[in-house]
């Protein structure tokens, strides 16, 4: 597809509820957006990862009304939603969500926004200086979790169907789009092939679990979580932590219950009513997370709860490292 | 800035002594231009400690941040010291945590640096944000020379520097133990420019530019954990019982927060500006924190951080006090 | 349309303020009915985040009534709370909360006018800027 045609494609995909992403005082993230202007093309990656738009920070689950006309309200999610230019860690990471969402008990809140929305992927063409997605399983090409990956050549982009809904897209609006050429397919694999020689962080993470297993008392976890402020920036930002609390808000006649997100780094999250706390210091939160995300996660669903996007190490204002933590946890 | 083999020196004297823990310093981040806090336990990690334009963390929070868990029974708690390595806000923080007593002045060994200015991380990932490798910074008065992988690049210092520093008052360390480095002669002067010019707008123009960088707000309060103020063991933005601020993310509980904590700061912020440069939404909070200090100064007539023996802001009045605005 | 009528919360401590607002209902004096009074012990006792709370559920304007300087029932009480509004009311004026919405006053238990005229003053400055739509809940 041409990349001036990338306007009319904004103009037909906002019908729907489009999302992609726009920079407002130098910081990017998803929002909703009608006119192919206020997109922003040219970032590394957002700084809210899209998972804002499937997992709310706050999302609603019902809402009341006492008194005589008492009522339960549950709101309805209706209308389509697509993601544009999501990278594909993010996308991927989506995939990592559906298997805890999913596991015993459906989650509707998520599972039904996850099926009316389309993602549309958009390839990096150069990495960021913390991007290790090709040490876990990713890749700048990688399309799992995508509906569509558009990939930026010169003047045009090369654009892959992964699902259905994405062919969905190129039947809704043949004349944007048209064949590709071998020529394209070689311009294609050779940006993602120089991209991913340009990720400069690399780490091995096989065998990662069984080592973790064993490291479970070692000093190393004291000296790398005493800098740890117990902030709770890298959970929020991390396309794959999805831990939330439930709260009511209620006033005398009328309330509602909401989902929020939450974070293992707050010493409050697993404070008991009875004041006794089992994760009372850093020590204990910063080592349950990144255990959470290397070991328990694949004991459970087989697959590494964390896709490499970076954000927790270029957000973190103390300069926890993940990259640097799992290369001393494999010293040891 | 300092002589670094000689504060490496000083500060092995300090953690070779037997009634220190371990001592808080700067060392080289995993990447780029990052600066990460260290511990060092002993004179071999004091190796590791650097000091620079780049080491822009208020390391006092860590002195109000180590949990103190129950012992086992027969078990005395360690009553050691923490040396600390602070420039001249950062020890401002301690003075102020002293005389809230939140610590005493028998469990720190401070080592104080006169401070130049150091850099604003947002404007160095700006310029170098796709070094991976270490970058090296020094303090030429009104130039920085940075190193990266042996080439030598010259940037005028106030394209880099914090825009905090640049108005600092307190450049040199108001207490130490130990002095590292010459005392800093230039004095500066805090205008509050920024300040006044939102101040000379309109109420409505002020409530649309507030309302915008609040709704940005996640909520991380990352800002809340890196302040050496904040140190209240149970936040009031985390009381359920009662709720002063709900738990949801909208634009008026985000909204209330920030009140809240320019409040529950007034007259103890030493504006180090550490809330502005790790909130990772770029939310102006310096111009609101800077907004109290001035008010505070001109209203009471009072500076936080300055002397041990002073009383906190809030516990005291005077009987002359404003009575502006009361009808 | 009918006049925008504010609803305005008033904190009032127990030994003064609320005593000269009773004193203004048993002297029968007429003020305007938009104050829903709260008692406190004294006005030292108000936390400021009373008032953004009171703004977060649809007040349009707080009051904090409080005794003289001087004459506080618990010697300090109203100095310490004047202390606490000044910072807190220029914060939210910096904010752009307008700042005819947040006020104090000093009225004693014999001020029963005083207490009226307050009131009437309070919800005229607040009824020309009609009603609080920044930090509402809703």
């Amino acid at each position: 597809m041409r990349k001036d045609r990338i306007g009319k494609l904004v103009q037909i995909l906002s019908r729907n509820t489009l999302y992609a992403p726009v920079e407002r005082d130098g910081v990017t993230t998803f929002e909703k957006v009608e006119k192919v202007e206020d997109i922003k093309f040219d970032y590394q990656n957002s700084d809210v990862p899209p998972k804002n738009v499937l997992f709310p920070q706050t999302e609603t689950t019902f809402k009341y009304t006492l008194g005589k006309d008492q009522k339960i309200e549950v709101p309805k999610e209706n209308g389509k939603n697509i993601i544009l230019g999501i990278r594909p860690c993010d996308a991927r990471s989506f995939s990592i969500l559906d298997k805890v969402f999913e596991k015993d008990f459906l989650d509707i809140y998520y599972s039904e926004k996850r099926e009316n929305t389309t993602l549309i992927g958009l390839s990096c063409n150069e990495p960021g200086i913390n991007c290790f997605c090709t040490s876990l399983d990713g890749g700048v090409g990688n399309k799992e979790g995508l509906d569509m990956l558009l990939t930026a050549l010169e003047d045009e982009y090369f654009v892959e169907v992964a699902t259905d809904k994405g062919k969905a897209i190129i039947e809704n609006s043949p004349d944007l789009f048209s064949d590709a050429s071998d020529e394209h397919a070689k311009k294609k694999d050779e940006i993602n092939k120089r991209a991913e020689s340009l990720m400069k962080r690399r780490i091995s993470v096989e065998g990662i679990e069984e080592k973790l297993d064993k490291i479970f008392d070692d000093d190393l976890w004291n000296e790398v979580s005493m800098k740890c402020i117990g902030c709770s920036v890298c959970t929020y930002l991390c396309p794959t932590c999805h831990c939330f609390d439930i709260q009511d808000e209620a006033t005398l006649r009328e309330g509602r219950r909401i989902r929020v997100w939450d974070s293992c780094s707050n010493p409050e999250y697993t404070l008991q009513a009875s004041g006794y706390n089992p994760r009372p210091a850093r020590i204990n939160r910063v080592r349950n997370r990144i255990y959470h995300k290397y070991e328990y996660y694949p004991k459970n669903f087989k697959v590494i709860a964390c896709v490499g996007c970076g954000r927790c190490i270029d957000k973190c204002s103390v300069n926890m490292d993940i990259v640097e933590v799992l290369s001393r946890v494999k010293e040891i | 800035m300092a002589d670094l083999a000689k504060m490496r020196n000083e500060i092995k004297k300090i953690v070779q002594r037997d009634d220190v823990k371990y001592v808080i310093g700067y060392e080289k981040g995993t990447y780029g231009w990052r600066v990460s806090p260290s511990f060092a336990r002993t004179p071999e990690e004091v190796d590791k400690f650097i000091f620079s334009p780049l080491c822009v963390n208020n390391l006092a929070v860590y002195l109000v941040l180590e949990e103190k868990l129950p012992l086992p029974k027969g078990v005395e708690e360690e009553k050691k010291k923490i040396g600390i390595v602070v420039t001249g806000c950062d020890s401002r923080s301690v003075v102020q945590l002293l005389q809230e007593k939140a610590i005493s002045r028998d469990d720190v060994v401070i080592l104080g640096v006169p401070c130049s200015g150091v850099v604003e991380p947002k404007k160095m990932k700006e310029m170098f944000g796709k070094e991976i490798g270490t970058v090296a910074i020094e303090d030429k008065g009104e130039k920085y020379v940075i190193v990266i992988d042996g080439k030598r690049r010259e940037v005028l210092k106030e394209e880099l520097v914090s825009e905090n520093c640049k108005t600092c008052e307190y450049q040199n360390p108001v207490i130490s133990d130990i002095l590292i480095g010459d005392e800093i002669k230039e004095k500066k002067k805090e205008s509050y420019s920024k300040v006044r010019e939102l101040e000379e707008k309109s109420t409505q123009e002020r409530w649309d530019y507030w309302k915008e960088k609040f709704e940005r707000c996640i909520r991380c309060y990352a800002c809340r954990n890196c302040c050496p103020v904040c140190n209240c063991k149970e936040c009031m933005a985390e009381k359920t019982t009662p709720v002063w601020i709900r738990r949801s993310v909208s634009l008026s509980e985000n909204a209330g927060f920030h009140i809240m904590r320019s409040l529950h700061t007034a007259g103890r912020c030493i504006g180090c500006g550490s809330c502005e440069r790790v909130c990772p939404m770029n939310i102006p909070l310096s111009k609101l924190y800077k907004k109290v200090e001035k008010d505070v100064i001109e209203l009471f007539d009072y500076r936080a951080g300055l002397d041990e023996e002073e009383k906190p802001l809030l516990s005291v009045y005077s009987v002359d006090d404003s009575n502006e605005y009361i009808l | 349309m009918s006049e925008f009528e504010p609803n305005i919360v008033a904190f009032l401590c127990n030994w003064c303020s609320y005593a000269g607002a009773d004193l203004a209902g048993t002297s029968r004096i007429e003020y305007p009915p938009n104050v829903k009074a709260i008692r406190v012990m004294c006005s030292g006792r108000i936390n400021p985040m009373f008032i953004v709370n009171a703004l977060q559920e649809g007040a349009d304007g707080v009051l904090i009534g409080g005794c003289h300087p001087g004459d506080c029932h618990y010697s300090q009480g109203n100095y310490y709370a004047r202390r606490k509004f000044q910072i807190m009311r220029k914060i939210l004026e910096y904010l752009g909360i307008d700042p005819a919405r947040v006020r104090m006053s000093w009225v004693s238990a014999s001020e029963g006018q005083k207490f009226a005229d307050v009131i009437s003053e309070v919800i005229g400055d607040v009824k020309k800027i009609g009603p609080a739509k920044n930090i509402n809940r809703i």
